[in-house]
């Protein structure tokens, strides 16, 4: 944390205060609104936490360190991204912002006093003092309306933080389920290593005893390092899936040493499409609900410059003159003319942006129904694939595995063919990790989705990513 | 699985195997075991009736002093040997095709249907016959179709040891099993008559272990070879008396290799060949007859040696059963320091044949289903190491009441056995000598 190289703890601790003093809501305040939206939509797993005191910002959350404590599952690392990622927290201090423009919006004009001393020429005359009283009527006025402007921005900026929370939570969400193929990822590259060298371990045998030429021992042994080189990039694509979740859960030091041990697990047997999905995601939609909310603020932002262009300004005081030994008191009111100035352009830019969210809320639509047809046929096509890979590729692999080793002992293959169709056992394994983290992405974009946002989403290409098959694959022929 | 485990499933399943039928398909559940058929002379001259080990003779039905048979050709499930089962094509429901057995001089009519997916048509190997009975197809006749059922009529003109096999698609259907013996006695037999006649036709087949078809398309690799369509320990015995004269008539329908067959026991002499009978003048002692592809061998010899005797193709992959082959030599390889990594991967990994192949007949590792590897069948002393080509020549005083699943009892003193230390002493043995 370098915080204090720039300013100290306690001189921090005075601004939040004199802050705190000033403003009407807090922190935890903030985080409250939000999870009032998802508590209305029943999606209270969704919550944010945050230290109830500000003072206790630098805090981990209660729940973090129990979290950590056990092997992390899915849900565990949402719950620690949702308490303890900074840059969700950033975000609800930007519904403090939002909100401190509308306290802002709504406080009255200050008036203005004004004083003047005259001194005449003639010596024999007293100093003469001015004094007035000057209030802004027009800002009073229109107050409301410009509440009423910064009310619908405080809207949409608590409904652009809700987004911000389901995009920390489906973050986390992915990155873990990243972190758990690779952990898968790696046990298998090991497994193809083991067979590598078993086979290696064979080869340096029967070279040896004078049975196997110095090819085939090359080739094995070429085959067996090349094994290590998929294991050690398989070992450095799960320490970078570590980091980017130690990201996504805000977590440094000590904290980033917990541990997964649940595999990706299984696809469900039956796969259940949502109904109505399309309408489902649209009703959801933070983001379309944040498009309307900024047409509303438009709206209002054009009402408003329309009302200041047509509402001559106007500005009335009292004022007292002493002139020598007597006061004289009187009143004015100053009108401004609307004559050349009728905010024309504040309404015409406003007008434009209401028409230009408009669109974006269909083009958002759009995209949105679009997205969600996607997912579920993701879902469903990788569901159907990974099923397939576990009922029916895996159990045919291991089946063949079986018979070769039958073979083997019937003397028609070698061990380098037993150990062949194993490796080709852990590559369907691999390709069955890869086929589950794409599904389980999927599973998560939907469930975001359905949750509200669309948006950001990494459902990447169709198909398992293509995996590293260790070279040396053909190398079962080196023995023979 | 360790070693001591797979030694126990290999009793298991050689008691399996001795409890079970060991010749094939031709033994009944329950039945009891099969005797040598009887001498019967029923042909001029006083000459037996051939034995057709593991096969049958065609039944001739006798109209007008017309031999009448019939041979279907048909898809045969056929039984190589216990554990293997195959998918082939032969006559009667049988591979090999039933003998015929005629005289010389005989007319015969054989009606062949054909009940094949394929035409077929047969061909009279080694017979002088009209050219128009001769069955090569598009040559002497048109082919016989699926379904229809042609008749072939001559006389044999010539005594003798022949064979028939389809002259359509031969590679197909020869390799499928479709194949059979002729055997043409002489009117006026000369020489010593003989008191037992066998008939042995060889063969090759590529069967991959776990398949059930014959593979027709194997120019090189086969890795089933048989005497009368059965491998080792499928094979049925041959049990004859001492001082018996013993003939057995050797044909050879392989795809590609000729057979030495060699006798233990005994030394014969060659008699006929399917050219005719080789002169008295010309005939020479041997132990082993070549039987060259596409002939007949036929051999004679009076055994004087009690015994179990083993005749067999001297090939030595011919005495094997779908041994596969291109993989490393194993001999030598010391398996501790392969297994561990292997079996980590792999429980039922064991390696083998490090210090040989031959006890690997009783190691009973589980292979894949319908195969026989490397075979071997269970002997009085041990499992015998070999399968394919190979048979027994059971020689007994009393082989018409013999067992043919007996075993030659020994008389005592007369078994190679472990040598006596004392007696190695005494007799200037050093079995710790070193040379070289």
């Amino acid at each position: 944390m370098t915080t204090r190289s720039f300013f100290s703890f306690s001189a921090l601790t005075l601004v939040l205060g004199l802050s705190a003093g000033c403003a009407s809501a807090t922190l935890p305040q903030h985080v409250g609104e939000v999870n009032d939206i998802f508590a209305a939509r029943n999606r209270r797993d969704l919550a944010a936490s945050v230290p109830q005191d500000e003072k206790d910002w630098e805090k981990t959350a209660a729940e973090v360190p129990k979290l950590l404590s056990k092997p992390l599952d899915a849900d565990g690392a949402v719950r620690i991204a949702l308490a303890q990622n900074r840059d969700l927290r950033a975000a609800f201090y930007e519904i403090g912002i939002a909100r401190g423009r509308f306290v802002q919006a709504g406080l009255p004009p200050n008036p203005e006093i004004d004083f003047g001393v005259r001194r005449p020429n003639d010596p024999a005359q007293p100093l003469q003092l001015d004094i007035g009283i000057e209030y802004n009527l027009t800002g009073l006025l229109i107050l409301p309306l410009r509440k009423g402007v910064a009310e619908a921005e405080l809207a949409a900026e608590r409904l652009r933080v809700a987004g911000r929370v389901l995009d920390t939570a489906y973050g986390a969400r992915t990155t873990f389920y990243t972190v758990q193929a690779r952990r898968q990822e790696l046990d298998l590259r090991v497994r193809a290593l083991k067979a590598f060298q078993a086979g290696y371990a064979a080869a340096e045998e029967l070279h040896r005893v004078g049975n196997l030429p110095d090819v085939d021992l090359a080739t094995q042994r070429a085959a067996v390092e090349s094994a290590r080189i998929d294991v050690a990039e398989a070992e450095n694509r799960l320490l970078d899936a570590r980091e980017d979740l130690n990201v996504a859960l805000g977590l440094s030091g000590e904290q980033t040493d917990w541990t997964v041990e649940a595999p990706l697990p299984d696809p469900p047997a039956e796969e259940v499409a949502p109904e109505r999905v399309e309408q489902r995601a649209v009703a959801a939609s933070f983001e379309l609900q944040e498009l309307e909310a900024r047409m509303r603020v438009a709206s209002k932002r054009a009402g408003l410059a329309q009302t200041e262009g047509t509402l001559p300004h106007v500005s009335g005081g009292f004022h007292g003159e002493r002139d020598g030994f007597a006061w004289e008191i009187g009143g004015h009111v100053t009108v401004g003319l609307p004559i050349f100035d009728r905010n024309q352009g504040t309404v015409l830019s406003a007008r434009s942006e209401f028409g230009a969210q408009r669109e974006r809320y269909l083009a958002t639509a759009t995209s949105l129904r679009a997205t969600v047809r996607s997912a579920l046929n993701r879902v469903e096509s990788a569901g159907r694939r990974a099923r397939h890979y576990r009922e029916a590729v895996l159990p045919a692999r291991e089946k063949a595995l079986a018979e070769t080793l039958l073979q083997y002992n019937a003397m028609q293959v070698s061990v380098f063919q037993v150990l062949e169709s194993q490796r080709q056992v852990t590559q369907t394994g691999i390709t069955y990790v890869e086929t589950l983290l794409d599904y389980w992405n999927a599973r998560a974009a939907l469930d975001q989705i359905l949750a509200g946002r669309h948006r950001g989403l990494a459902l990447g290409p169709a198909g398992a990513a293509p995996s590293n098959t260790p070279s040396g694959g053909g190398s079962a022929e080196a023995g023979h | 699985m360790d070693r001591r485990k797979f030694v126990q499933f290999g009793v298991a399943a050689g008691s399996a195997l001795l409890a079970g039928d060991v010749f094939g398909q031709e033994t009944k559940p329950g039945a009891a075991p099969s005797r040598p058929s009887p001498k019967r002379a029923v042909f001029p001259g006083g000459q037996p009736a051939v034995v057709t080990p593991n096969g049958v003779t065609l039944p001739l039905k006798e109209k007008g002093g017309l031999k009448i048979g019939h041979l279907v050709a048909m898809p045969v499930k056929h039984t190589f040997a216990p554990g293997l089962e195959g998918d082939c094509w032969g006559y009667n429901g049988r591979t090999i095709g039933p003998t015929i057995e005629v005289v010389e001089g005989d007319h015969v009519r054989f009606y062949v249907t054909n009940k094949l997916p394929e035409p077929t048509t047969v061909h009279w190997h080694g017979v002088i016959l009209p050219n128009g009975m001769d069955g090569v197809s598009g040559l002497n006749q048109r082919p016989i179709k699926p379904g229809e059922t042609f008749v072939y009529e001559f006389t044999f003109r010539h005594p003798g040891t022949y064979m028939y096999h389809p002259h359509f698609d031969e590679m197909t259907q020869m390799a499928l099993g479709m194949m059979g013996m002729i055997v043409v006695h002489p009117r006026r037999p000369k020489g010593p008559p003989v008191d037992r006649d066998f008939v042995l036709m060889t063969h090759e087949w590529k069967i991959t272990p776990g398949s059930r078809r014959p593979d027709p398309n194997e120019m090189t690799d086969f890795n089933v070879l048989t005497f009368n369509s059965k491998a080792f320990p499928g094979t049925e015995p041959l049990v004859v008396g001492r001082g018996e004269r013993v003939r057995i008539r050797f044909g050879n329908l392989s795809a590609m290799d000729h057979h030495p067959i060699h006798f233990h026991g005994l030394t014969f002499e060659t008699t006929w060949t399917d050219g005719g009978e080789i002169p008295v003048s010309a005939r020479r002692p041997d132990t082993t007859v070549l039987v060259p592809v596409g002939s007949t061998r036929v051999i004679e010899f009076v055994p004087d040696e009690l015994g179990d005797w083993a005749f067999h193709c001297h090939m030595t992959h011919h005495v094997m059963n779908q041994m596969g082959h291109g993989m490393p030599v194993m001999v030598g390889a010391d398996a501790r320091k392969i297994d561990p990594k292997v079996q980590s991967l792999l429980p039922g990994y064991m390696t083998m044949g490090q210090t040989g192949m031959g006890e690997m007949a009783e190691m009973g590792m589980p292979v894949p289903k319908n195969s026989i590897p490397m075979g071997g069948g269970a002997g009085p002393f041990s499992s015998i190491d070999m399968g394919g080509m190979f048979t027994i020549l059971k020689v007994r005083d009393n082989p018409d009441t013999a067992d043919p699943k007996g075993w030659y009892q020994h008389p005592k003193g007369t078994v190679a056995d472990r040598a006596d230390a004392a007696a190695m002493k005494a007799d200037g043995i050093d079995p710790d000598a070193r040379f070289g």
